[in-house]
Parts: structure tokens; C-alpha cells; sequence
């Protein structure tokens, strides 16, 4: 598969995380090292201010029965999400401020709006689209709405903005704009 | 497995069990030793006393009276509402009006509470930001309070009418109106006169004080009948509590999630164990929350050799087959050990299995904390061992060959012996002379359990 990347400058990337496919990401995201983004049947898009840390996996996959037919559906990944370590995204419509905690799946019928928390170790694979401000928690993945969208991760992220170039490579920034959302 | 300490065990592992004096088969770290009767006791053969309550998140400790009137809560900690975790607080900082320049707006650090977990803020309960990090959460007054209150107040002066009363029944009771007859030379009616005006007294003090009783609420006779819009309406589950959490506030229940408050956190208790037919302590913790050390610690572990499976066997029926145990001796002497064969006990829940226990007495060294240090140089006491039966020997372990049959067909093969050792009483050397403690000789009985037949 060619890799077509696109970075916007300002963006972070870590060059030991895994790119594959036709990815765009947005300016300020930060992606730790050992990340891997598969865009298998489509492209990935991924928005501003994100935070996807080591582990995560996020595919891209072909939907069941449909094999082979390239750029079938683009993943869509908004804004100020957080994606903790070991999380595995598999739905192709993620939107703003939403954490999805360590080691949880998302599952590609599952389709996030915004302010939703997904809890650790969390398996969500209805197919449905949650509502604003959805927390789903614990091991019977007990859910609860919130009055307010989790707090924004943007002291973390200049944080790692400073710190993360003096320890890793980064991947270069692309000549080419990122499409505007 | 080395410890530079006392020995560790596996506490989940339930192969090898000891019998407790109450019946029942436990893995020796849950058996306590009793000195002075000298029987394995086990948790629930035996006292629990309150020692201290304290606070599990704070680990604060509180007198018992104190914890009472606090209804056993912690003031400082609370549980989130929903899932029971422990809340944190969290900082913001808010732009406020400062004070000298109204037109101004300095930002001002503001605190509320969040649980990890399912992620309640107090702000999702309505309650303000507070202004100091560890304090300001203000609990809400019972609605009931006053009127629990008055009905408290009434009854405990009738309970204490009625206590006086029955002192006062005594004392009349124990005085005879012949003896003063007798004593005084005056009449009986007389005498009653007497006594009378000294009694009268006192009840007329008590009726004074007779408080009002309490006003009767009146039962309701009618209330409005059901809003035909519960069946209309659409029910928003997200917005309705659960019952659990209506219980965790039992004062308010509230229906509605925006009312949950956060919860006082419960405290738990720091207990000490007693034997029940001698009396002494068997376990004591420190006074110290945060210390895991104990003041009087008979646990049976340090104290009783800890028979251990050493290496997993096949087995199949009717043939025999050798299976490695180790025996380590967790005191500070040096013990014999002998094991028995339990003749006649046909109980197929027990023993599934024949074993052919080795004959000889096994000699155990005592355990040397400082043996860990040693390179090995040191001269070690020699042991003849009898090696079919003794397979190795280290330190205070020792293991041994024994040949288990099986005479089940399937199912689980489990052998039960008797295990006779010796034991120097330490405690009660200490309150006599210094000499040497008291030899005495313990049988205990061990169940264990080796695994199920391969077919």
C-alpha cells in the first residue's frame, strides 16, 4: 500500500508510530511513538488538538464482505480527542472533545459525537450513535450522561509539543495544506 | 523462594489445608494458633473485637465515641454518588472580579470534587465551586431533623421517668413496715405518713418535668391521584437515580440525578481476634493505620510446619506414584516431625487417594533469618537422611518422597494424614524463668488435595 501522509504544521508526529494509507492530520495533534494508523479501506482524516498516545490503534478496517474495494469509507476524526494508551478505534466517525480511555474498543458500528468518555478497558460495539456527553464506565460498561464535555487537554499538549522533539525523531511536515474541514 | 523475613505463602492456593478445632479445612495463613490452649483457631471460631475505626482514604483514626456521633463517617473524604469511588479534588482557575479594580478580572484558583471513574463532578450535582481545596462542602440538613428531634427529646425523658420509677419501686419494696414498727414503737399508719411526705418528693419532681408529648401526625387521608402524563411522558433514564443510590442517601432519596450529593465516606474498623475459650488475644494490630505491623501476631504459619506441594504428578487408578513434598519449619528451633496414616476413615470426601507416608521422623533446622547472608561457608549440622525419603534438604526446608494410590476411578485425588510435631512454647517461657520453653507435642490433621485422575 503507497503511504500518502499528510502532517499540518504544528502537528507533532513521532516518526516511530506506524502511518499506512492516505492519513490527514490536523495541526497541533500529537501522536506518541508506537501509534499505528491503518487506513485499509479509506482514507483517514484526523483533526486539531488531538492527543493519540502510545499503542493506539487506529483502523480503518474493511466492513465485512466488502474486501478489496479500496477508498470504500473515510474515517472521519474530529477535534481535542484524547485517545489513551492501548485504545482501538475502529469507527469511522469520531467527533470533538471525547476520551477514550486505556485499552478500549470502539468498534466500527459505534459512532462518537461529542464529550463522550469510553472507559478503560470498555468493549462498545452496538451499532449506534451515542449521545453528547455520553460516560460509559466499568466492567458492565454502565453508562450516565454528564453535564459538561470532559476538560481540554491543551497544556498537555504544549506540554508534549516542547518535550517530545528532545527525546524523539519527528516525521516531517508535508509541503501539501491539509484539506480544511 | 526466599524472604528475607518471615515466610511468605500463596493465599489463593487451597491444596493443602489443616483441620481448625471447628471443623472446618483451611490452608494454614488463615489459621491462627492459640499459645496458651495450644488449637488451631480460625476466623470465625474465634472473637472479633473493635479496636479503632479510621478513615480508609485519609487514614485517620477516631475514637470509637467520636466515630458514633459522627454515624461512623469520615468528615473529610467522600464517595462519589453514583459509583462509590473515592472523590478528588480538582483545581480550576476562574476569572473573578478582583477586588481592588471591578472592571478587571484576575483569575482565582476554585476547587470541586470529580470521581476517576464514572466521571460525577459536584458541578453535575448543581453544587458551586469552592474557594480552599479541602473544605466548604457543606451537608445538608435532614428536612426531618427537627421533628426527629422533638420525638428523640420526648421519648428520652419518658425513658428516664421511667427508670427513676423502677429505682423508686425498689427502694419501696425493700422496706418493711414491721421492722420500723418494731424499731420505732409507732404504728404502721403512722409510719406510712412518714415515709410518705419523703417519697412524695421525688415523684412530685418527676411529674414537673413532664414534657408535652409530642404532637401526633395526622395519617393522610387522600392525596391527588396519579398525573396521566407518567404514561404519556417519555422516562430520560439517564436523569432518574438508581435505587442503590436513593439508599446511599437515606435522608434525602433524591429521584432526580441533579440532586445526588456527594457521600460521607464510610469508616472501617481495625479489629483485634480473641480465642474464645482461653481468652487471649490472638491477633492485635498496631494502634497506627499506616502501620501493617501487629502488637501480638499468631498467625499459624510462623508457627507450625507448612506442609507444600512441590511439583505436579499424573495419577491413575490403582498405580502408584511418587509425589515431592516440602516441609519447612517456620520457628526458631528445631523440630521433629512425624507422619501418621489415618487408618479406618473410608470418607470419600476426604481421602480419594492411599498414601504411603515415609516411617522415620523427619528432623527439621530451625529458621535463621541471617542464613540468607551467609555465603555458605558456614558448617552446616549434618542430617543422615535416608534418601528415598528425603529428596532434598535447604536452610529449614525439607522435602520428601511419599507414594500416593488412588482408588477412585475419577475425580479428585486427595490424601489426608496426620502431622505430630514438636512445639517450644515461647509465650509462656517468657512470663516464667528464663529456661528452656516447654516441649509439647501437636497433632494436627491435614487434608490435600493433588489434582484430578487423568483418564
Amino acid at each position: 500500500m503507497k503511504s500518502s501522509v499528510k502532517i499540518a504544521p504544528g502537528a507533532v508526529v513521532c516518526d516511530e508510530c506506524e502511518l499506512i494509507g492516505d492519513i490527514t492530520i490536523g495541526a497541533r495533534t500529537v501522536i506518541h511513538p508506537k501509534a499505528r494508523i491503518i487506513a485499509e479501506a479509506g482514507p483517514v482524516i484526523i483533526g486539531e488538538f488531538n492527543i493519540i498516545e502510545e499503542l493506539v490503534h487506529i483502523t480503518n478496517r474493511f466492513p465485512d464482505g466488502a474486501e478489496g474495494k479500496k477508498n470504500s469509507q473515510v474515517m472521519v476524526i474530529g477535534n481535542n480527542n484524547v485517545f489513551e494508551v492501548g485504545a482501538q478505534i475502529e469507527s469511522t466517525k469520531v467527533g470533538d472533545h471525547n476520551v477514550i480511555e486505556s485499552k478500549a474498543f470502539v468498534g466500527p458500528q459505534v459512532e462518537l459525537t461529542s464529550g463522550c468518555i469510553i472507559g478503560a478497558a470498555c468493549h462498545v460495539t452496538t451499532g449506534e450513535k451515542l449521545p453528547e456527553n455520553t460516560v460509559i464506565y466499568g466492567a458492565k460498561c454502565h453508562r450516565r450522561i454528564q453535564r459538561e464535555r470532559p476538560p481540554a487537554q491543551n497544556l498537555q499538549i504544549d506540554f508534549l509539543t516542547k518535550i517530545l522533539p528532545n527525546y524523539h525523531y519527528l516525521k516531517k511536515v508535508s509541503k501539501a495544506q491539509s484539506p480544511p474541514k | 523462594m526466599t524472604s528475607l523475613t518471615k515466610m511468605a505463602t500463596f493465599m489463593d492456593v487451597n491444596l493443602v489445608r489443616y483441620l481448625c478445632t471447628c471443623g472446618k479445612r483451611l490452608p494454614p495463613c488463615r489459621l491462627y494458633l492459640c499459645r496458651h490452649c495450644l488449637k488451631l483457631r480460625c476466623a470465625d471460631c474465634v472473637q472479633h473485637e473493635v479496636d479503632s475505626p479510621y478513615c480508609p482514604n485519609c487514614l485517620e483514626n477516631m475514637p470509637a465515641s467520636e466515630a458514633k456521633l459522627k454515624k461512623n463517617r469520615c468528615s473529610n473524604c467522600f464517595d462519589c454518588p453514583i459509583c462509590g469511588h473515592t472523590l478528588m479534588t480538582r483545581a480550576t482557575s476562574q476569572m473573578v472580579p478582583s477586588s481592588e479594580d471591578p472592571s478587571k478580572s484576575t483569575p482565582k484558583k476554585m476547587y470541586y470534587m470529580a470521581c476517576s471513574f464514572c466521571r460525577w463532578t459536584t458541578r453535575d450535582g448543581g453544587l458551586a465551586d469552592q474557594s480552599t481545596s479541602n473544605g466548604g462542602w457543606k451537608d445538608e440538613e435532614n428536612p426531618e431533623a427537627k421533628r426527629i428531634n422533638t420525638l428523640l427529646e420526648s421519648y428520652r425523658s419518658i425513658a428516664q421517668r421511667e427508670k427513676a420509677e423502677k429505682e423508686r419501686k425498689k427502694y419501696v419494696k425493700r422496706r418493711s413496715h414491721a421492722g420500723f414498727q418494731d424499731r420505732y414503737g409507732l404504728t404502721s399508719v403512722a409510719m406510712k405518713w412518714k415515709i410518705q411526705p419523703a417519697m412524695s418528693n421525688l415523684s412530685v419532681k418527676e411529674t414537673e418535668k413532664v414534657p408535652p408529648a409530642p404532637e401526633l401526625v395526622s395519617p393522610v387521608e387522600d392525596f391527588d391521584p396519579l398525573p396521566s402524563e407518567i404514561f404519556s411522558d417519555i422516562v430520560q433514564l439517564d436523569k432518574v437515580t438508581y435505587l442503590s443510590h436513593r439508599l446511599n442517601a437515606p435522608e434525602f432519596q433524591p429521584p432526580a440525578t441533579k440532586d445526588l450529593r456527594p457521600v460521607h465516606k464510610h469508616l472501617l474498623v481495625r479489629r483485634s481476634l480473641r480465642c474464645r475459650e482461653c481468652d487471649h488475644n490472638l491477633s492485635k494490630p498496631d494502634f497506627n493505620p499506616l502501620s501493617i505491623k501487629f502488637k501480638i501476631q499468631l498467625i499459624a504459619l510462623n508457627h507450625i510446619p507448612e506442609i507444600r506441594i512441590m511439583a505436579p504428578a499424573t495419577f491413575s487408578v490403582n498405580k502408584e506414584t511418587v509425589v515431592t513434598f516440602t516441609l519447612s519449619n517456620p520457628s526458631v528451633y528445631s523440630t521433629v516431625v512425624k507422619l501418621l496414616p489415618i487408618e479406618g476413615d473410608t470418607d470419600l470426601d476426604y481421602m480419594t487417594a492411599k498414601v504411603d507416608l515415609p516411617k522415620s521422623d523427619l528432623v527439621l533446622a530451625l529458621h535463621d533469618d541471617t542464613a540468607v547472608y551467609d555465603d555458605g561457608t558456614k558448617a552446616q549440622q549434618e542430617f543422615k537422611d535416608d534418601p528415598r525419603v528425603v529428596v532434598f534438604r535447604r536452610a529449614n526446608k525439607l522435602g520428601f518422597a511419599a507414594k500416593v494410590t488412588p482408588f477412585c476411578k475419577e475425580g479428585e485425588v486427595k490424601v489426608s494424614f496426620m502431622m505430630k510435631h514438636e512445639f517450644r512454647n515461647t509465650a509462656a517461657a517468657i512470663q516464667s524463668e528464663d529456661k528452656e520453653p516447654k516441649l509439647e507435642w501437636l497433632e494436627h490433621r491435614i487434608f490435600i488435595n493433588l489434582g484430578r485422575i487423568q483418564l
